[in-house]
């Protein structure tokens, strides 16, 4: 079809395009029914293929999303919803817990991504770089990314075990014996040390980006850096990094957004203790939710409200920043 | 430069540099496939033995771990429970998004960015969000505590990112085919099934795999929305046998690895469609 033919019908009405006459296109629908513009079609065909996928958003999704919105103005026990407009929301700003939830989370969010694109990027570089066996390494470095976080944690707990995790056994193999703690179970650390776990699990993301990002790099700028002789830390600081400044923000946002939400990991590896330490708004939700000797659903509710608002405004924010105006994944 | 090489690849200059690089990349190696290998030598090593000393090769090999993991264990019902949930519902998102990445892709019709916004949107929602209305809608239609009810739910889990991936693939499909299609008399039905299905089969392939192993692994709402021990999928029974049986170290090892050995094949045979699967969208 022509450009113009499909221009002539931009404007009518799907359902009138293959009754109308006198259009260049008209006498190509062969069969009634069958409309002229391929790129349009009855509301019924769309509905076919669309709605399922509505319903299910809107049944699972949308719903859900505004019905916890609306109970976080109800105290909800069982049955029982009690109307108590903002007292959750004004119960939350003067929650200890929650704000050492936020502390934590966002320390979390904020810091623990550079850690995981730092970790990618140089893994990157040295398959760029021509190692051998590079194939079989960037599958590897890629596997923990499928682990499952139950998976993870269990791994981790026991290599922090206090008697015989090979941190502390590799420690005391060194005669630095005094250094070996319950990394998990000192406040002064275990937040540190679920960070690193999560680092773990996530660089194999980082690497594989940002060497397909390398990869796709123009070559002559490159080339031109090793005719002039150019170190590897000056060819990093002043032509990698630059020129891939665009994958590595959207990364920074992407492992921000994760670390926004984490829960699995957290609430296998320390419940969120000790004392609070590793507590997240995530599992803090599920705390005062399911697990809490109040059966409260309304509180919890407002946590969620106001992590969601939080969470999406900081996306927003993270991307007008950084101006990667593309889509995002996660 | 003398020789054409394709690119010039020397970071690591000389024997110290490469030295320096492959001592950093066997050392990051083994950071991550070491605690597996350490994981797989406890799973076939008896706890006694795993107690004596944990970091021993196993000698024997106790494969009979996994079999009193999968019969005395439970460890049959939470991985039958899970390939059930997972493959229904990786069945069910894969057809719903691609009739609806394909109608998103293919045809203009009036609200057609506005729905793809709204559907791909939700993808940074933090869980929470859904996850206690979930909890009591599902109590309230008799589908808590139910693994159809757990599908639903994996089901709009997983559909933006299925959208997503699907239609960035379908709307790349050049429009002369569809012209021909029309052409040739193919209703709408069959123009999805006929053309769009068999050309769009790697990028469904790689949502399946990436679909599959996500909701393998899943792990919050499994815990909220499951009580029952006859129902609880892999992760949430590995964790609660854990809770159990917290010293039994090579029980635990053997029924994690139960666990992965499914993931571990998609990978095997399917590493590049996964790699790519889960990196599209973040590459710029």
């Amino acid at each position: 079809m022509t450009p113009e033919a499909r221009v002539s019908q931009e404007g009518r009405p799907a359902g009138l395009a293959a009754a109308g006459p006198g259009t260049a296109a008209a006498p190509r629908a062969r069969a009634p029914g069958h409309l002229a513009d391929p790129r349009r079609t009855s509301g019924l065909v769309l509905a076919v293929f669309i709605a399922p996928a509505l319903l299910i958003y809107a049944g699972l999704t949308a719903y859900p999303a505004f019905r916890t919105i609306f109970d976080s103005f109800y105290t909800i026990e069982g049955l029982e919803r009690v109307p108590v407009g903002l007292a959750n929301y004004r119960a939350l700003l003067a929650d200890e817990t929650f704000w050492i939830a936020v502390r934590n989370t966002f320390v979390w969010a904020f810091v623990a991504p550079l850690l995981d694109v730092a970790t990618g990027l140089l893994l990157a570089l040295a398959l760029y770089a021509g190692v051998p066996f590079g194939r079989f390494l960037r599958v590897a470095w890629f596997a923990p990314v499928l682990l499952s976080y139950v998976v993870v944690a269990i791994l981790w707990m026991w290599l922090y075990n206090y008697d015989w995790g090979v941190v502390n056994v590799a420690l005391r193999g060194l005669g630095l014996g005094a250094l070996t703690r319950s990394w998990l179970g000192d406040p002064s650390t275990a937040l540190a040390a679920l960070i690193v776990t999560h680092a773990w699990k996530w660089a194999g993301f980082n690497m594989v980006v940002c060497l397909a990002a390398i990869h796709s790099l123009p070559s002559e700028v490159l080339e031109a850096s090793e005719l002039d002789n150019c170190g590897w830390g000056a060819k990093l600081r002043h032509i990698i990094v630059p020129m891939l400044r665009p994958t590595l923000l959207n990364l920074y946002v992407l492992a921000f957004i994760g670390k926004m939400k984490v829960f699995d990991l957290v609430w296998i590896m320390t419940g969120g203790g000790p004392l609070w330490a590793t507590e997240t708004v995530s599992t803090y939700v599920y705390k005062r939710a399911f697990n809490w000797n109040t059966f409260d659903l309304g509180y919890p509710s407002a946590i969620a409200t106001v992590w969601f608002g939080v969470v999406c405004a900081a996306v927003i924010l993270l991307n007008r920043v950084f101006r990667a105006r593309e889509r995002l994944e996660y | 430069m003398s020789a054409p090489s394709p690119l010039p690849r020397r970071f690591g200059r000389g024997a110290f540099g490469r030295g320096a690089l492959g001592l950093v990349i066997g050392a990051y190696t083994l950071y991550t496939l070491g605690p597996f290998l350490w994981l797989a030598t406890m799973s076939v090593r008896t706890t006694g033995e795993i107690s004596a000393d944990h970091y021993a090769w196993p000698r024997p090999f106790h494969w009979e771990q996994f079999r009193i993991a999968w019969v005395d264990s439970d460890f049959a019902t939470y991985f039958w429970n899970s390939a059930a949930v997972v493959v229904t519902a990786v069945a069910a998102v894969t057809l719903v998004g691609a009739g609806a990445a394909h109608a998103l892709a293919r045809y203009r019709f009036p609200g057609n960015r506005v729905i793809y916004a709204i559907l791909f949107s939700s993808i940074i929602f933090p869980p929470q969000i859904t996850l206690i209305s979930l909890y009591q809608i599902l109590v309230d239609y008799g589908l808590y505590n139910s693994l159809i009810g757990l599908t639903l739910v994996y089901v709009s889990l997983q559909l933006p990112l299925t959208i997503y991936l699907l239609e960035g693939f379908f709307a790349r499909i050049p429009q002369d085919l569809f012209d021909a299609a029309k052409m040739d008399g193919y209703g709408d039905i069959e123009i999805f099934r006929r053309i769009v299905l068999p050309i769009g089969m790697p990028a469904i392939a790689t949502t399946v795999i990436l679909n599959f192993i996500q909701l393998w692994n899943e792990f919050l709402f499994a815990v909220v929305l499951i009580t029952d021990p006859d129902k609880r999928t892999l992760p949430i029974g590995i964790r609660s046998f854990m809770g159990d049986h917290f010293q039994d170290v090579g029980m635990i090892a053997a029924g994690v690895m139960i666990s992965v050995v499914p993931v571990i094949l998609a990978y095997v045979f399917f590493s590049e469609k996964l790699i790519r699967g889960m990196t599209a969208g973040a590459v710029k």
